[in-house]
């Protein structure tokens, strides 16, 4: 019953982008999510926390961030994400929003 | 036997006809009215057990009073009915199964009703003739299946039986002419019974009784899609389609479905459309209900036609003041027709595009789930190639020569294919995977006992899918196996994409057979809702210059 | 979108509570409070195991129009209806208590400072009242709203906007009544208790909510604005929201105070005699009181463009 935490430490195929200052897009509407986008001294890696009311898609969610990281080669950056029930299409949009809104 | 008993056993429908109609005569009032109140009885006079009946509704305007009244009549006179009708989407089309009142069905689309179907189908309540598609179901009505009795609706009438059907002629025309050229009875609800018609959409001695039902026929806005309501991924699906296919083939005839993306793309056309080029060049003839998102585009100058189905609620002014698009008739109003849309749907046109629930991994599609019987009603008519066209266009004929099998097939010969397109999201609702090792249809089959899974569009049909991922030129494989490999390069995280093999969608990106968003160059960034010519249902009254009335349930204001 | 200039544009009901919050006040001016990256989420929502927000769907902050302080209070509709739970409750407490103390401060400090130079409160609602998940917590946050409404009554005006998807119902609804200043946009609505319970409470013949012509037609900005429930009514953009709260910078505070639309007993006096209207007009739809108010072609108002809206209503006095 209570929200579910996945926490994931990924990196992606080939650092290429890392964020000047902390970022928030988005928001925690219905199949939507708000996303925090943290620079950090991660070695090159990047650290995700998703909070989310649905189980059962964790593979899902580590596929979904791995391919956004290897697109954007985006790394030293903490992703965390409060979800509602959004489509892997909706997340990699926002993603992707997100990281443009940021730089 | 004389030649007059010869010529009589030849007349056995007619006479019939005529003994049913007599025993309703002291039903009618004034010419062809019958009132309300005495529905049931007339009913009761003109019907027969084993009949084949046909209740006019679609999924737009409803014989609803009719209906009702079929279910009220005495069990004892009237039973075994053999149904044949577009649609079952009302209750009452079900009731009447439920009752022992009908006992076959022929039909086409299960709206709402779905559920229903299929458990009675199921519990043996309903004896199932076949799923059609509607051109094919108004076929068999001049064939097998041609009804005994029609129960229709119409606007307006007049006591001599003429109909005004109006905007929502929809399929009034190939009931009635089905049913009385084999000496059937036809019975018309309207809304209104008066002296002069705005226009004689059916001929009053095609009709034997005319109604003033006690309330107007009900009439579902299957076709309005609130701006307010599109997302940004729907956005970003519907610019793929613009750049890749629209442009790329240069598509100008075509059926927009009826979800949220068609919706999108409609809503882009002034503002990305025509960034991309495209106006003048695509969707200038449409076989389409007056869909409210075409507003802007229309309003812009893109559209030379559109030919309409069926009306849709609010639109009437609106079509009414654009008669250089529309079918209007010479009283200013819309003439719909199913029958002759369906038939442009099916050979003119050189596109269809809409959704569905599920794509196997052969490209087979369905919108079909378990525990559901609904049928797929005009869409399989417009989403397959009509093997019988024969006049070509641009973007007919570059689609089929990039068909690898013309060759095998027909040798040197050049031939077309119509574009046949799916725009999904690779999971939907609930993060249900689009994308299937098997369709739920085969499942329904078995529980519903359908000779054959409903498949609303067939593979070899399919020529494009469109995801997030990018899209995937289903037409450009030499096999299979190629298929099989370019539909796993656009399906997602979904089991069936995750077998995709990078070095296999490298090789199809490489030859064209796969496009994804980069590859097109489409910007994600760009997907939202700042590029919608319209917003809301307001900006679509105000794009329409006011003549647009939405209804009630759309309002917000 | 958070360009400033970009935001002026957008229509009010498609801007997010933070793109409100940032486009109602001057260019780079608004410092927000309590924002995401405090991270300050519900905690009854956690343990119900319901998503969550970084700023629990309430923005609060602060800027300035022209010499005006200005703090702002912005609710997300998209975020549970815009509920009020605990957390964003004590936002808006603290954000109205903030700007009460700051004017006192203020006062205290500077004899001479003019009217432009006192702080407003801005609230821009959507929402449908208290979070039920939180009920308890929620109900509390809406009496301590009311309480600081009190509180800056006479010294700090409080202004509502109401032009989000959501409407302002529930006991929002009953905030909003208590603010100095209602601005509307068409496409806003207010009520106490909306349209879905009514009808569930009612029957659909009563009140049938799918009908949202008549939702609209019953609470919505053009009805509101003809009762007096609104003291305005503005096009769909923040520009024009912002244009509005503008123009009320530097008004005393007793000029506030006749905005009102309850508070007195003159103006509980005219509500008494709206309620007596209604109790003898009986009226079947609310286009029957936009006649009595003088409106010739009450259902002709509905549709036509804003401008000539305001041009040609009669509005209802009583």
């Amino acid at each position: 019953m209570a929200l579910h935490t996945l926490e994931l430490d990924l990196a992606a195929s080939a650092a290429k982008v890392t964020l000047p200052a902390p970022s928030h897009t988005g928001v925690t509407g219905s199949s939507d999510l708000e996303i925090m986008l943290t620079p950090a001294p991660l070695s090159g890696r990047v650290t995700v926390k998703i909070v989310t009311p649905v189980t059962g898609f964790d593979p899902l969610w580590a596929r979904v961030m791995q391919k956004f990281l290897d697109e954007t080669g985006l790394y030293d950056t903490a992703i965390e994400i409060n979800d509602n029930n959004a489509t892997p299409a909706v997340v990699l949009l926002r993603l992707q929003q997100a990281l443009a809104a940021a730089l | 036997m004389t030649n007059d008993d010869k010529r009589n056993s030849w007349r056995k429908r007619a006479a019939d006809t005529a003994a049913r109609k007599e025993a309703a005569a002291p039903l009618f009032v004034k010419g062809k009215e019958v009132l309300a109140k005495d529905t049931v009885a007339l009913l009761e006079a003109v019907i027969r057990p084993f009949d084949i009946v046909n209740i006019e509704g679609n999924n737009q305007k409803q014989a609803d009073f009719l209906a009702d009244c079929l279910n009220k009549v005495d069990r004892g006179k009237i039973h075994d009915l053999h149904m044949v009708q577009s649609a079952v989407p009302l209750p009452a089309h079900l009731d009447l199964f439920e009752n022992g009142i009908a006992k076959k069905l022929d039909f086409a689309f299960g709206g709402p009703q779905a559920g229903r179907v299929a458990k009675f189908i199921e519990n043996g309540k309903i004896e199932l003739g076949a799923i059609h598609t509607y051109l094919e179901l108004f076929g068999r009505y001049f064939l097998d299946l041609t009804p005994r009795v029609s129960l229709v609706c119409a606007y307006k009438a007049d006591r001599k039986g003429n109909l005004y059907t109006g905007f929502n002629t929809e399929d009034t025309p190939a009931i009635v002419e089905a049913t009385k050229f084999r000496e059937g009875i036809v019975i018309a609800q309207v809304n209104e019974i008066v002296d002069e018609l705005p226009r004689v959409d059916i001929p009053g001695d095609w009709v034997d009784a005319v109604i003033q039902s006690p309330k107007p026929f009900f009439i579902e806005p299957l076709f309005t899609r609130d701006p307010a309501l599109v997302t940004d991924s729907q956005i970003l699906l519907a610019m793929l389609c613009l750049k890749g296919i629209y442009a790329e083939y240069g598509v100008t005839s075509m059926n927009h479905g009826i979800g949220f993306l068609t919706s999108a793309i409609e809503l882009i056309l002034p503002t990305y459309g025509l960034e991309l080029g495209l106006k003048g060049k695509c969707c200038t003839h449409m076989i389409l209900n007056p869909h409210p998102t075409m507003i802007p585009a229309i309003e812009e100058g893109w559209v030379d036609t559109i030919h309409c189905f069926g009306g849709e609620l609010g639109m009437e002014d609106y079509v009414a003041s654009r008669p250089d698009i529309f079918f209007v008739g010479p009283d200013g109003s819309l003439r719909s027709n199913r029958a002759f849309a369906q038939t442009a749907g099916h050979y003119a046109i050189d596109m269809f595009i809409g959704g569905t629930l599920q794509i196997d991994k052969y490209g087979n599609s369905s919108t079909a789930t378990a525990g559901r019987v609904a049928g797929f009603g005009g869409a399989p008519n417009m989403g397959c190639d009509a093997k019988g066209r024969r006049h070509p266009t641009d973007a007919w004929l570059k689609c089929g020569q990039e068909l690898p099998s013309l060759e095998r097939d027909i040798g040197n010969i050049p031939r077309g294919k119509r574009l046949v397109v799916q725009g999904v999201e690779t999971f939907g609702e609930g993060r249900k995977p689009v994308f299937v090792e098997e369709l739920d249809a085969w499942k329904l089959a078995k529980s519903a006992n359908l000779p054959i899974p409903p498949v609303m569009i067939y593979g070899d049909d399919l020529t494009h899918i469109v995801t997030e991922d990018g899209i995937a030129y289903l037409n450009r494989c030499k096999d299979m196996e190629a298929r099989m490999a370019a539909i796993r390069a656009v399906a997602g995280f979904t089991e069936i994409g995750l077998a995709a093999k990078p070095e296999e969608t490298r090789a199809l990106r490489e030859a064209g057979i796969v496009k994804t968003p980069a590859d097109l160059g489409v910007d994600p960034n760009r997907a939202t809702r700042d590029l919608l010519a319209a917003k809301s249902m307001r900006d679509l009254v105000t794009w329409s210059g006011g003549l647009y009335n939405p209804p009630a349930r759309f309002r917000n204001w | 979108m958070t360009n400033w200039t970009d935001l002026q544009s957008c229509r009010f009901i498609e801007a997010s509570a933070r793109e409100r919050a940032i486009g109602l006040v001057d260019e780079g001016s608004f410092t927000e409070l309590a924002g995401p990256f405090d991270r300050v989420t519900s905690p009854h929502l956690k343990l119900l195991g319901d998503a969550v927000a970084f700023d629990d769907g309430i923005v609060t902050g602060v800027g300035q129009i022209g010499r005006t302080p200005v703090f702002v209070i912005s609710q997300e509709g998209r975020f549970i209806g815009g509920s009020v739970g605990e957390i964003g409750g004590a936002k808006m407490v603290n954000t109205i208590k903030l700007a009460i103390d700051f004017h006192d401060e203020l006062v205290a400090k500077f004899a001479d400072l003019d009217e432009e130079e006192k702080p407003m409160v801005v609230i821009s609602f959507e929402t449908g009242g208290v979070r039920l998940h939180e009920a308890n917590a929620g109900l509390l946050a809406h009496a301590e709203v009311m309480d600081q409404l009190q509180k800056a009554r006479g010294k700090v005006p409080v202004i509502a906007l109401i032009g989000s998807k959501v409407g302002a119902f529930g006991g929002m609804g009953f905030v909003a009544a208590a603010t100095d200043v209602i601005i509307m946009s068409e496409f806003g609505r207010l009520g106490l208790t909306g349209p879905e319970v009514i009808e569930q409470e009612m029957g659909k013949e009563e009140f049938d909510a799918s009908d949202r012509a008549l939702v609209f037609r019953t609470t919505g900005g053009r009805h509101k604005y003809i009762m007096g429930d609104a003291n305005f009514l503005v096009e769909n953009s923040i520009a024009a929201f912002r244009e509005q709260v503008s123009a009320l910078t530097g008004l005393s505070i007793e000029a506030f105070e006749e905005m009102r639309r309850i508070g007195s007993s003159a103006k509980v006096k005219a509500q008494l005699r709206a309620v007596a209207l209604a109790a003898q007009m009986q009226p079947g739809d609310a286009t029957e009181v936009w006649s009595h108010a003088g409106n010739t072609d009450a259902w002709g108002l509905i549709d036509l463009p804003l401008s000539d809206f305001l041009a040609r209503v009669e509005r209802l006095s009583v």
